[in-house]
């Protein structure tokens, strides 16, 4: 073609010098890589460390299994880690029941409502959660605004304590804290879903949940999955919601760990159950990531 | 039509609004409560309404304890978001663009630090800062606040790269443009709507942070530590539903420019809505 090779484009554009080949990568990753490098990855380290490491009053320290042992063997910290299983369960579960028809109207239904309701769950996402914490303790509480609006209607004669102060509450305000992050990825996966799958399904003679089970569930699996990374996770570290809404019964391992390390000053047994819960997390995050996957045919 | 089939019709639809208006309501129904009770001339929130005032908006402004935190917020929600912005945008083009051994590994440490819980991080943080005896305050909030939050800028501006097809990059090239014209004209205006959007969610993330703060701020308090505090002592909660309120419609404001902001940049590039939603949806996933 009369057209020297040197000068067809590559994909990496023309054919680098062995200096750019370094120097390009060099330029734009060091930054980066470094501040991850130092304020992640050496960070976690240290916490790994010093969850193998004891030291006592007397300044003595050294190796040790025992910050875990302690943890493993303690029945008080097994039953707080249920209660946090079944909170986070239970949250995700509820947020799981709302967010899939959500992010079907979304998809499919909302037609001119679709990005402003898009907007809206984001929104509600950058909404302070502080802020949403502080509104649902005001709502919920012996002296709250739903307690006061059945008292005043004459419905109830005394204000309902159930509302507040325990795994209730801390379930309700876990689970809105979090919509946002389960609706999207699915919403997202149900996008791709081609809708005339659902008129051959129903042309077919399937009906509605047989078509939810068979045609749509398998196709947003892999959205379904990522939602639960992204919440699912999140969910059984969160401290300030239980500390808040939480009362006694509320108490998480997220409480936990700030207990240890805020008023206890216990860096090791802290930074040993933090170890454990990312050792749980990062197996956890694994298995959905490789779902995602398997389910998206690999790719 | 006979009535029941009617019905039939008309169900999917009654049910798709009331699922809507539920959730809209459980999502947005206490935080507006709480800015209207802000105007309740009463120092405990309940019934009956006593009557408009506006005082507990001028307390909160004398409260040196909301207004530092508030101050402080926004000082280290700017500066993350700047640094997350420069840092992103430079491992993105380099994840995105440059070959190089071990990428997969950088990429999968990047995307690691939005996996681990913030608690973790944070306790982390807090060891990490006592071993190298730098003491606890709004700088090492700032630090850790980057490097959870200079990730999630990688993700939205790496998508938005990937979408976009290098042989326009190549193609400057050829035509005798220098590195930085070809990023100047052609790759900024191409990613300016996601750059937008990493702005967005980076500020959002690192005001909202409240974990990372907690553990690293010593006795420097962010908003989202002042309110944590306030509500554990359960005192002054009038002028904590003033701050809220603010808060709260500043960030509306915030997401509401921005988006409109990105529309208009998508726009005038022939985009669509549609795009501009991507790249919010983008972000998540």
């Amino acid at each position: 073609m009369g057209v020297p090779a040197a000068h067809v484009p590559t994909v990496a554009g023309e054919r680098p010098s062995r200096f750019s080949k370094l120097l390009r990568p060099f330029a734009f990753m060091s930054m980066p890589t470094a501040v991850l490098v130092l304020l992640f990855l050496v960070p976690m380290g240290i916490l790994v460390y010093f969850s193998f490491q004891y030291g006592d009053l007397t300044g003595q320290s050294g190796f040790t299994f025992s910050n875990f042992s302690d943890i493993l063997s303690d029945p008080l910290y097994r039953e707080i880690a249920l209660t946090t299983f079944e909170i986070a369960t239970i949250a995700m579960i509820a947020q799981l029941i709302v967010g899939i028809p959500l992010a079907y109207v979304l998809a499919y239904k909302a037609g001119r409502f679709e990005l402003p309701l898009l907007l809206a769950l984001v929104l509600a996402d950058e909404l302070n959660p502080m802020v949403r914490i502080y509104a649902w303790r005001m709502l919920l509480g012996r002296e709250g605004l739903i307690n006061e609006a059945l008292t005043s209607i004459g419905l109830i004669d005394a204000p309902i304590d159930a509302l507040l102060f325990n795994k209730f509450s801390v379930i309700v305000v876990l689970s809105t804290s979090y919509l946002t992050y389960t609706v999207i990825p699915i919403y997202a996966s149900m996008k791709a879903v081609d809708a005339g799958l659902f008129e051959a399904a129903r042309d077919m003679g399937a009906g509605w949940f047989t078509t939810f089970r068979r045609v749509l569930l398998p196709l947003i699996a892999p959205g379904i999955f990522i939602a639960l990374l992204l919440v699912y996770v999140p969910l059984f570290t969160d401290f300030a919601a239980p500390t808040l809404v939480g009362g006694t019964t509320g108490y998480m391992l997220g409480n936990v760990v700030s207990d240890l390390v805020l008023e206890n000053g216990n860096l090791n047994a802290g930074a040993a159950m933090s170890f454990l819960m990312l050792l749980a997390a990062a197996l956890f995050s694994l298995v959905a990531y490789q779902l995602s996957r398997v389910k998206q045919g690999g790719k | 039509m006979p009535l029941s089939r009617r019905i039939q019709r008309a169900l999917p639809n009654a049910l798709s609004i009331a699922l809507t208006g539920l959730v809209l309501l459980i999502l947005f129904g206490p935080v507006l409560l709480l800015a209207l009770f802000s105007f309740n001339d009463s120092t405990v929130i309940s019934l009956p309404w006593e009557g408009f005032t506006t005082r507990w908006y001028s307390e909160a402004l004398n409260d040196d304890g909301a207004m530092t935190a508030i101050g402080n917020s926004v000082m280290v929600a700017s500066i993350v978001t700047l640094a997350s912005l420069v840092l992103g945008t430079l491992a993105s083009w380099g994840l995105t663009r440059i070959p190089f051994r071990g990428r997969p590994l950088v990429a999968g440490v990047h995307g690691a630090v939005l996996v681990v819980p913030w608690l973790i991080i944070g306790v982390s943080g807090l060891i990490f800062f006592s071993q190298i005896e730098m003491s606890l305050s709004l700088q090492t909030i700032i630090l850790m606040h980057i490097v959870v939050t200079f990730p999630l800028v990688v993700a939205v501006v790496s998508a938005g790269l990937i979408r976009f097809n290098p042989s326009l990059e190549e193609a400057a090239i050829d035509m005798g443009a220098s590195q930085l014209q070809m990023m100047r004209y052609i790759v900024l205006p191409q990613i300016a709507p996601s750059l937008a959007a990493a702005a967005i969610f980076a500020f959002a993330w690192s005001f909202n942070n409240f974990e990372i703060s907690f553990f690293t701020g010593g006795f420097e308090q962010t908003f989202p530590v002042w309110v944590y505090g306030v509500l554990r002592h359960s005192s002054n909660l009038p002028v904590v539903n003033a701050a809220s309120t603010v808060i709260a419609f500043a960030q509306v404001l915030l997401v509401f420019g921005l988006w409109y902001g990105m529309r208009l940049m998508t726009k005038r590039r022939g985009g669509t809505d549609r795009d501009a939603a991507e790249l919010v949806t983008g972000a998540v996933r």
